[in-house]
């Protein structure tokens, strides 16, 4: 009896705190930082990833975080587990890869004629 | 703040390139109609060897008489030649601009080789500008419009520096950046900038004269 207890206190316990873990870290992207760039020469863009997807009313994750397979995007499937470089990889040249990022964000900023555009409005010091 | 970017970043750019090129196409086109008018032999003197020979020793540093002469305006005035093209062309910043825009991209410095190459180009103005008020006899030959010019090439390199380096106000900075560069862009066909295009030919021509005429140096 008492063991059962104190299985199902830790089991209690360990599940708050694994909560707690998960959602503290998705609620605490403040920037994005990819570290695909192995050698960074600019700050890390920042981005408050809850806050602004709020401010700018996007309800669709697939926006950032679309699925692709066999190079066919995959309609209602999300990719919010994997990093853009784990599909985007840099092969040598990082060019490639952060033209990816900045058209990503900044082209919706330039649609919507709201957001940032300027290198030190992103890569904030 | 979105329709001043858009613009400055937009429309600006093609308008500046365009001028920048159609300038050169008109000046080289009246340039040579004028010389043919003028003095059509120009022409039959022409001479690809000499022409070349002149060039590549006026393009060598210390390679000319009168560049070991001044020594210390020599050093200033090539380092200042090689940033002034290297470091727009190949910054980092310009690069990932034009492949977001046309989806092309080439090789680029890094952005400490650019800051230095940037302070260098900055210095040297600085250098050429207390020179014509220091100098009597370069003094004597300086009008306004030299000033200004010096001030054209001098903008972009430092409000870009601004911008880098994130320092008060760098956004509006980033704005004039932009507009500066548009603007020198624009302005080199037109004024003595346009040294640039004409160099090759003008000592091209006296190189032809001096080493198939007259078989001397010009260097
Ligand atoms: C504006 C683009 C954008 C939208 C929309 C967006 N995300 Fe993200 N999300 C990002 C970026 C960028 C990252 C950081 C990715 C990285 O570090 O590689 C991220 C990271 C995450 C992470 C953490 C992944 C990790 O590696 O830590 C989760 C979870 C996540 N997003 C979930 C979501 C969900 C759920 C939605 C829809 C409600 C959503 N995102 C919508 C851009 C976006
Ligand atoms: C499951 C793999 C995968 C992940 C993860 C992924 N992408 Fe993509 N993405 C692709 C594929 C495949 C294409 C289409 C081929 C191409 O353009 O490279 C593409 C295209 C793009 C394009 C150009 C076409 C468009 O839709 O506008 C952008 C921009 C882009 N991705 C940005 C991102 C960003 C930013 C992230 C991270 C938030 C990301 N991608 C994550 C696979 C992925
Ligand atoms: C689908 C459109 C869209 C995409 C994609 C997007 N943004 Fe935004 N972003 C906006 C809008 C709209 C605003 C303005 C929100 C407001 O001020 O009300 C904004 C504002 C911002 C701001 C200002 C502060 C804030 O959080 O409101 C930052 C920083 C920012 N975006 C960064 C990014 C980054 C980094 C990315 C790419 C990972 C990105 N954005 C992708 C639409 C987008
Ligand atoms: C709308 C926001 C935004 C703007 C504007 C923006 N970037 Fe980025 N940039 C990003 C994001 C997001 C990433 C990927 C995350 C990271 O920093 O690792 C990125 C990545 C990079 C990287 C690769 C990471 C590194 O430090 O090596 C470089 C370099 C870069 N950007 C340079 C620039 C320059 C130069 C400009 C201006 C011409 C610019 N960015 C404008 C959002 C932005
Ligand atoms: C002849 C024209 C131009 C010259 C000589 C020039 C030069 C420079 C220099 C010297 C820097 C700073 C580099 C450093 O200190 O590291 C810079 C940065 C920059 N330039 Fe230009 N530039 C020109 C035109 C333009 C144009 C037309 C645009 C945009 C359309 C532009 C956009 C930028 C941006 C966004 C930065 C960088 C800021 C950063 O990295 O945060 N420039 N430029």
């Amino acid at each position: 009896m008492r063991k059962k207890t104190w299985v199902l206190c830790s089991v209690i316990v360990l599940s708050i705190i694994f909560l707690f873990v998960t959602a503290y870290s998705q609620d605490n992207i403040k920037y994005v930082q990819d570290p695909a760039f192995t050698k960074r020469m600019r700050p890390a863009a920042v981005f408050n990833h809850d806050e602004h997807n709020e401010n700018a009313s996007i309800d669709d994750c697939s926006t950032c975080h679309h699925f692709y397979k066999d190079k066919v995007k995959v309609e209602n499937e999300t990719s919010e587990d994997m990093k853009c470089s784990e599909c985007h990889k840099i092969d040598k040249d990082p060019v490639p890869l952060i033209n990816k990022y900045h058209l990503r964000c900044k082209g919706c900023h330039e649609q919507e004629k709201a957001g940032p555009l300027m290198c030190s409005e992103c890569h904030v010091k | 703040m979105h329709d001043i970017y858009d613009f400055v970043s937009g429309p600006m750019v093609w308008v500046s390139l365009i001028i920048f090129a159609a300038g050169c196409i008109y000046r080289f086109i009246s340039m040579a109609l004028l010389a043919k008018e003028k003095d059509p032999f120009l022409y039959n003197y022409m001479s690809p060897y000499h022409a070349l020979r002149s060039i590549f020793h006026w393009l060598t540093p210390f390679g000319s008489e009168n560049m070991r002469k001044n020594p210390v305006f020599t050093i200033v005035a090539f380092s200042f030649h090689i940033c002034v093209v290297i470091a727009p062309l190949f910054l980092f910043a310009h690069i990932i601009l034009i492949k977001q825009s046309w989806n092309v991209s080439w090789w680029f410095i890094s952005d400490t080789m650019a800051d230095i190459m940037t302070l260098i180009v900055i210095a040297s103005c600085v250098f050429f500008l207390i020179r014509r008020i220091v100098r009597p006899e370069v003094k004597f030959l300086t009008s306004a419009s030299d000033y200004i010019i010096l001030a054209m090439v001098a903008a972009p390199f430092i409000t870009g520096f601004w911008t880098y380096h994130q320092f008060a106000g760098c956004r509006i900075m980033g704005i004039i950046h932009i507009l500066s560069g548009e603007i020198l862009l624009a302005a080199i066909p037109f004024t003595r900038l346009s040294h640039m295009i004409f160099f090759p030919i003008s000592r091209g021509y006296i190189g032809s004269e001096f080493g198939a005429i007259r078989h001397a140096k010009d260097w």
